[in-house]
């Protein structure tokens, strides 16, 4: 039976719905939390969030459930009781991460730690439960830190990753899709099939030039588009944002160009950000509310739309223990 | 010299403090090892640890514990609060952080293009406020007043961001009133303090050249009672502070336990007076200018 973790526990994939496959209650940098400017009062917080939630879960209805992937790393607010609250009280499933958004997010004690120390962090996230709540992450989270370029910490908790989906069959989400050469090899090297791995925010502004996503796409790795939204027509666009029409055209380039297998789709947002100001009016429901209006117009059928939403991510995040590749050397 | 000191449960007078502890991790967490799989913490365990060391201190005649953690390395504003009801014995907390490597990436690779360090004026918003406003309880609330600022330096030579939080750290102090401490293996990182206008004798300084530290005026702290003496012999009494070395409870490293108690039969009576106690009230005091 193919089951993915959720904050409430297991669940059939087949109890998923529709998938918006990279998003975020909360996001804010470790050490933000230090810093009144950002807080906001529990009211607040339950406020800004749960009619979001609840638009998302009548949004998904046509599809079945509503499952919302929260892509946040151990250091950035993830707050597993909070998302169990969420979710139990808007029916919504919500998936946790184990993992970092990128090193330069990993605090001292994890920036100190081997390769096998960072994998029995993820193994235990996923097979034991996230800090004593009973939660099994349910994606490995891993990037690039600032700068375009891989660190050595950042590779570090790529292996480390790699060994723990191999152990677990949970997915990875790459934060960024840039620098990719060093990310594969490492894949490759563990014996890690890129169709385990969603290289994320492909599609964003500050990455375009920058990422070989067909390479990527060649060799079986899942293209994220996954920053639907941030668009540079926004009052105050996020520096990471891009032309509404250009990133669309590039999603569409797969959808229609017999790729469609290839991406995953979603909005990146933040129901209630926890260390920056966020982009206003941007959230999870921009999926229901432009993007799927602008796919039927540009004249991508029903089906495909179901694939997107609902079958490539109940496929890929499905605990699936791959037969690992052999080493190329 | 007199005035007031912020402890965990408000102010008191400086000639109150008694025998202090003057440099002390009471609870220190490596920023991380709270999320750490393997890393249990157990406040009721943490608490009755640390009560017991402080309890016996007070036996031994103690009077006040500093702790210079700063705020991002484990400081827990209600638990000292807490402690000391519980003991009687003064805690004194501390705003800062530091060195760079400590940091959390807010700090230091923030959400902007370029993400571009913290500078100091920044720093120093951030450490005036938890003297003026009050310690923060992550985006839970202020609780009591910081009553020092802390900063460390990275070994074999500061960083950019190191001397923004060293200025930080000055300003505030500056600002507030309050001491500045610094751990730090050059005697240039106390010079950038006092180049921002920071008298020598608001400063302490954890220091591998503690000679150069007390040359300037400043307080050079010390783990060693012998080495306490030599300066003492040397004519620097005034400028030498005792601590322990060691750590109340350690999480994510570790580290020798603190004995509180065993510093208050470290030194002989006379020199104890002036390190443990009135080297300390004059340096806690806050000093409005
Ligand atoms: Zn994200």
């Amino acid at each position: 039976m193919a089951r993915v973790n959720t904050v409430l526990g297991p669940i059939p994939s087949e109890e998923l719905g529709f998938v918006a496959v990279h998003e975020h209650i909360g996001y804010g940098m470790p050490g933000s939390e230090l810093d009144t400017r950002w807080w906001k009062s529990p009211e607040q917080r339950y406020e800004e969030t749960v009619p979001k939630l609840r638009a998302f879960h009548e949004n998904c209805k046509p599809y079945g459930a509503a499952t919302f992937v929260d892509a946040t790393g151990i250091c950035n607010g993830r707050d597993i009781p909070y998302y169990q609250s969420l979710s139990e009280k808007t029916g919504v499933h919500i998936v946790a991460s184990t993992g970092f958004v990128g090193g330069d997010t990993a605090l001292p004690f994890f920036e100190r730690a081997s390769v096998d120390y960072l994998t029995d962090q993820f193994l235990h996230e996923i097979t034991v439960g996230i800090a004593g709540t009973g939660a099994k992450a349910g994606i490995i989270k891993v990037g690039v830190s600032r700068g375009f370029k891989m660190k050595e910490l950042d590779l570090r908790i790529y292996r480390a990753a790699a060994r723990a989906a191999l152990a677990t069959g949970v997915p990875i989400f790459t934060h960024l899709a840039v620098d990719v050469e060093p990310a594969i090899e490492v894949f490759h090297d563990e014996g890690l099939p890129l169709h385990r791995v969603l290289f994320g925010h492909a599609d964003d502004g500050v990455s375009q030039g920058k990422v070989r996503d067909t390479w990527i796409a060649d060799q079986g790795g899942r293209i994220g588009f996954d920053t639907f939204g941030y668009d540079l027509e926004l009052p105050d666009p996020p520096f990471w944002g891009r032309p509404r029409q250009e990133r669309l055209d590039h999603f569409l380039r797969y959808v229609q160009g017999g790729r469609v297998d290839s991406v995953l789709a979603s909005a990146d947002a933040n129901c209630s950000p926890l260390g920056w100001p966020g982009v206003k009016g941007h959230t999870v429901n921009y999926l229901f509310e432009v993007l799927i209006p602008a796919l039927r117009e540009a004249g991508v059928d029903d089906d495909t739309i179901t694939r997107i939403f609902v079958d490539l991510p109940a496929a890929f995040l499905s605990l699936q223990t791959p037969s690992p590749t052999t080493s190329p050397s | 010299m007199t005035g007031t000191v912020n402890t965990v449960l408000g102010p008191v007078p400086s000639a109150d403090l008694g025998v202090v502890a003057v440099h002390e991790r009471l609870v220190s967490v490596v920023p991380g090892a709270q999320f750490a799989y393997d890393v249990r913490i157990d406040r009721a365990e943490v608490f009755e640890a640390v009560a017991a060391q402080l309890r016996a201190f007070r036996a031994a005649g103690g009077g006040t514990v500093v702790d210079s953690t700063g705020m991002f390395h484990g400081r827990d504003v209600r638990l000292l609060e807490a402690l000391s009801r519980a003991t009687g014995v003064h805690l004194v907390a501390s705003t800062g952080m530091g060195p760079e490597a400590m940091l959390g990436g807010y700090f230091l690779t923030p959400q902007t293009n370029p993400p571009t360090p913290w500078p100091a004026d920044r720093f120093a918003d951030l450490f005036t406020a938890e003297v003026t406003e009050g310690m923060v309880v992550p985006r839970v609330e202020r609780r009591g007043l910081a009553g020092l600022a802390v900063t460390a330096t990275t070994r074999g030579g500061r960083t950019a961001t190191d001397e923004s939080l060293l200025l930080g750290v000055a300003r505030t102090a500056l600002t507030t009133g309050v001491p500045a401490s610094l751990r730090s293996d050059d005697v240039d990182d106390l010079d950038v303090v006092l180049k921002e206008g920071l008298p020598a004798h608001r400063v302490a300084v954890v220091a591998d050249d503690p000679l150069a530290v007390v040359e300037r005026g400043a307080y050079a702290v010390l783990t060693d009672p012998a080495r306490v003496l030599e300066l003492v012999d040397a004519g620097h009494a005034e400028r030498v502070l005792l601590t322990t070395g060691g750590v109340g409870v350690s999480f994510g490293e570790d580290a020798p336990t603190a004995s509180y108690a065993d510093l208050t039969t470290a030194l002989p009576r006379d020199v104890a007076t002036q390190v443990l106690v009135a080297n300390p009230r004059d340096l806690l005091a806050i000093e409005k200018r």
